[in-house]
């Protein structure tokens, strides 16, 4: 039952393929870009989440918020107090900080406060925190913000508008990287007193506060504990987070794979047609090749191989294209429909990421539907009567 | 050993053309018998080697070679057959014009899987015997007709099959190349092959290893 | 429904199995009908060569359906990260009331179609063409697993609830869960063991006295005792931990996929077993015998290797 691979009908299909040129090019166009454009989508979509997930890494395992009406209001000091007191919490602190609105840029800034001596903080921030002369009314900014503010001739300093109509003017003390580009690129980091200025954020008052818990296995017990304690308040846990963006990033990969559906059916019947214009110079090989003894197994098994060489071919250049187009051109285009989850346009890096589950994800949408679109049409022709073709 | 059987053929292209190419004919041939079908185009020759070749099936009547009905074979075992038993040697030569001559010959050999050693002496033995080793990468587009037909062949012996049909060999040939065939043919009788030669060149008459010559006129023997 | 990529893929390929499913059914029931193999009748030609196209199909069908079901099985496996208290697809499975049939549903029609293969090969052998319309029949009760499988997946997938909690493999089965297979994981261990290692040994004797049908019998117990006993006792030397017994944790990289080897280790060696009630074969034996000898080893060395470094059993 196992019999060794016959080399001769793997060369012979090779060849096949070779003497129907056009057709073959026509067939190698088609999958490729199909599984060009693919691929595509998901190296861009991993590629994204996996900064998001080290972005979201950097979270508070806990965010405390007071909801009013739907929206984030302030939230007392007090409160990190009591929080302090629960069982399993390791640190609490308020965080200060919110989005700047660039009126002619049309853009949004985020803009962080920190404090001296604060321990909560992200490792970016905290080394930030540590070069920073917090009596000085000055700015660190990301990347992003300073090309953004440089092109409204804002060089060395920033006037900020502040609720009642007055400026507060804010020297850019310099630009601060971070592993993170999605995290650096749109962010402003100064003193929290000065946040709250040009918030209009009274001193009893912060943004959120961050939780922190001893044992990350304890978060969801906590975070219950919180709730139980501030029925009123909304608790985000970072779990909650990811959840939430992993099913978004899900709903957008599945409209685009929606998407995709109809675009392989059209794959489907247009390879299926294809296929069934046979050329009489075809029809007469195949009448040649049972004339000499093949049966019709063996031309179907021929025919088989065929599509199997040539869809496994073009797959792999379709993933070798997508590898350049998104890692090395950065998608131009294509990554802009998923890069809408914030409003400045971050000019960041894709990571490279790659995971087998893609592989095999563009695999069965391609090449198993492409051989079955062949299967009818090879059946045809290899069908055909052998008598007439010979005569 | 060949036996046909009350054999009729009948070709219905559509509803009203229906061309009656054989008509209720019996015939047996022994082995190693070399037989000339003669008769003008039209007569039933290349159906009657059609059916022996299991390439067609009769609309009614047995074919039988070797105790075996061939006739009523399911395609799949019809092609078996055709390739153990038969080498065909056609008119127009069938051979596909891009492919190298090697190539051309290995044909009928790839389905059976052979090993490379195995293929390629059965390959080469043919190809010296007619005398086209020298051409074998070159694609069989470019060559004369008298070395495509060597090449043909070739193809129908590289099987080393136990029945040689051809049909019309010479029809293409200049008289120098249709002696050499009648030489190849000489030798092939020599190998104790069955050999039927369907054609209506003069100079296959009154040859003297020629077992029996038998005419046929519009689709039935003419005895 | 949740629609992730992995899941609308898996959908998309059942639809055209599905599709060609059904060419395939209505061409076997026309050829289980009118395949007349003496008639030369211009309809009976064309029932021939349609007879190719159903066989293509359904060997096609079955050339997909193994490596989708191996993408399935590495689906739930991975849907279990997006279920909260799934660890492994065991808690997938589990989610819903349609897992565990599903599985077992499609576990059986992979034997099923190997099957329909081996009896098409040999009615391809054969110039009388025996099996004609017994495989075409077999293959008409095959299709209505079939579908029922393609839908049961559907159903399960669509029913499955990323906010609902599911219990991890430890709880499912554990010797204190109640469901039914704990009463078959609560069996004396060393019964188990002495049931699976004899059957093993059955085999070899069966195959000494050339009497297939008990040789198929034994496979066929064998399939059961050794998923019990893989659950309840190898399992957990492959995990290190008495306490873990789960079918499907050690098919995760933890455990360098040794779960999918094993797996099909059992599958080919009890699969090729269970044909040797159609037909005395030699290379049926043997085939049967390899595999299976090389998935009793392949779980043996895990307690073996794990005794023979701690010099206790767990």
């Amino acid at each position: 039952m196992k019999s060794k691979i016959n080399f001769y009908l793997i060369e012979f299909a090779i060849n096949s393929l070779l003497r129907q040129k056009a057709k073959s090019i026509f067939i190698t166009v088609v999958i490729t870009f199909l599984t060009f454009l693919l691929a595509s989508v998901f190296f861009i979509t991993n590629s994204i989440k996996y900064e998001l997930n080290a972005t979201l890494d950097s979270l508070p395992q806990i965010t405390l918020q007071d909801v009013r009406g739907g929206r984030i209001h302030d939230i007392d000091i007090k409160n990190v107090e009591k929080i302090l007191a629960i069982n399993g919490v390791s640190d609490a602190s308020s965080r200060v900080w919110g989005y700047y609105y660039f009126e002619m840029l049309d853009v949004y800034f985020t803009v962080v406060g920190i404090e001296e001596f604060e321990t909560a903080l992200t490792p970016a921030l905290a080394s930030l925190s540590e070069k920073f002369d917090f009596n000085s009314i000055a700015m660190f900014v990301g990347a992003g913000v300073k090309k953004k503010m440089s092109e409204r001739y804002y060089k060395e300093y920033f006037n900020f508008i502040k609720p009642d109509g007055s400026m507060k003017k804010v020297n850019i003390a310099g630009v601060f990287e971070s592993d993170l580009e999605l995290e650096a690129n749109d962010m402003i980091v100064m003193s929290k007193q000065n946040v709250r200025e040009i918030f209009a954020m009274s001193e009893e008052r912060a943004t959120d506060i961050s939780v922190h818990v001893s044992n990350p296995k304890e978060i969801a017990t906590v975070a219950q504990k919180i709730k139980e304690q501030f029925p009123s308040f909304k608790v985000i846990t970072k779990d909650d987070l990811k959840l939430s963006y992993e099913n978004m990033f899900n709903y957008k990969s599945g409209v685009f794979l929606a998407l995709f559906v109809v675009a392989i059916f059209t794959f489907f019947i247009i390879i299926y047609d294809k296929l069934s214009g046979v050329s009489s110079e075809e029809k007469r090989e195949v009448g040649i090749l049972k004339a000499v003894g093949w049966r019709v197994e063996d031309v179907l098994k021929e025919k088989f191989y065929e599509a199997g060489i040539i869809s496994v071919f073009s797959y792999l250049l379709g993933i070798a294209l997508a590898l350049a187009f998104v890692y090395l051109l950065q998608a131009p285009l294509l990554r802009e429909i998923f890069i809408g989850y914030s409003d400045l346009k971050v000019s960041f890096r894709l990571p490279f990421v790659m995971d087998l589950q893609t592989l095999l994800l563009v695999f069965f949408l391609t090449i198993p539907i492409y051989i079955a679109a062949t299967i009818i049409p090879s059946w045809r022709v290899a069908s055909l009567e052998t008598d007439e073709v010979i005569r | 050993m060949i036996e046909l059987k009350n054999i009729s053929k009948i070709y219905e292209s559509n509803e009203n053309n229906r061309v009656t190419a054989l008509k209720d004919v019996s015939i047996n041939f022994k082995e190693g018998e070399l037989i000339l079908l003669k008769g003008p185009s039209g007569s039933g020759k290349s159906t009657m080697l059609s059916l022996i070749a299991a390439l067609s099936k009769p609309t009614s009547g047995e074919v039988i070679v070797d105790t075996k009905r061939i006739s009523k074979l399911a395609d799949t075992f019809a092609a078996t057959y055709r390739r153990n038993n038969i080498g065909f040697i056609f008119q127009k030569y069938n051979l596909i014009p891009n492919l190298s001559v090697e190539d051309n010959i290995l044909l009928p050999l790839i389905p059976l899987n052979l090993s490379e050693d195995e293929a390629q002496k059965h390959v080469k033995s043919v190809m010296e015997k007619f005398h086209i080793a020298h051409k074998k990468e070159i694609a069989v587009k470019s060559l004369s007709g008298g070395e495509q037909q060597r090449v043909a062949i070739a193809r129908a012996n590289v099987n080393k099959p136990k029945i040689i049909l051809a049909d019309e060999p010479t029809a293409n040939l200049d008289k120098e190349l249709s002696l050499k065939f009648i030489e190849i043919l000489r030798e092939l009788k020599s190998q104790n092959k069955t050999i039927i030669v369907a054609t209506h060149d003069p100079l296959f008459f009154g040859l003297d290893f020629v077992d029996r010559e038998i005419e046929m006129l519009n689709g039935e023997l003419l005895v | 429904m949740i629609l992730s990529p992995e899941i609308l893929t898996l959908l998309i390929l059942n639809a055209i199995l599905t599709f060609f499913a059904i060419i395939a059914f209505y061409l076997s029931l026309r050829i289980f009908w009118k395949y007349d193999k003496n008639s030369s009748a211009k309809s009976q030609y064309e029932l021939e060569s349609q007879s190719y196209l159903a066989a293509t199909i359904i060997k096609y069908i079955f050339a997909i359906k193994i490596p989708l079901f191996l993408f399935f099985i590495f689906t739930l496996d991975k849907l279990s990260g997006s279920i909260v208290g799934a660890m492994c697809a065991a808690g997938v499975v589990d989610a819903t009331d349609y897992g565990t049939p599903l599985l077992m549903l499609k576990i059986l029609n992979l034997y099923l179609f190997a099957y329909w293969i081996v009896l098409h090969n040999e009615d391809s052998k054969d110039e009388n063409q025996p099996y004609v319309r017994e495989k075409f029949a077999f293959y008409c009760v095959a299709f209505f697993l079939f579908i029922g499988e393609i839908v049961l997946e559907f159903v399960m997938f669509d029913a499955i609830d990323i906010k609902s909690v599911v219990d991890c493999c430890g709880v499912i089965y554990s010797s204190s869960s109640a469901s039914y297979l704990s009463y078959f994981l609560n069996m004396n261990q060393l019964v188990l063991l002495t049931l699976f290692y004899t059957l093993f040994l059955l085999m070899f004797l069966f195959y000494k006295l050339k009497n297939r049908y008990a040789f198929t019998l034994v496979n066929l117990f064998f399939i059961i005792v050794s998923l019990i006993t893989l659950i309840s006792f190898f399992g957990t030397y492959i995990y290190e931990l008495p306490t873990h017994k789960c079918p499907f944790c050690f098919l995760q990289k933890d455990y360098h996929y040794i779960g999918y080897i094993l797996y099909a280790f059992l599958f080919l060696g009890t699969f090729y077993g269970l044909t040797l009630a159609f037909k005395e074969r030699e290379e049926g034996y043997k085939l049967s015998l390899f595999f299976n000898s090389a998935y009793t080893i392949g779980v043996s060395i895990y307690p073996a290797l794990y005794y023979f470094k701690n010099g206790v059993w767990l």
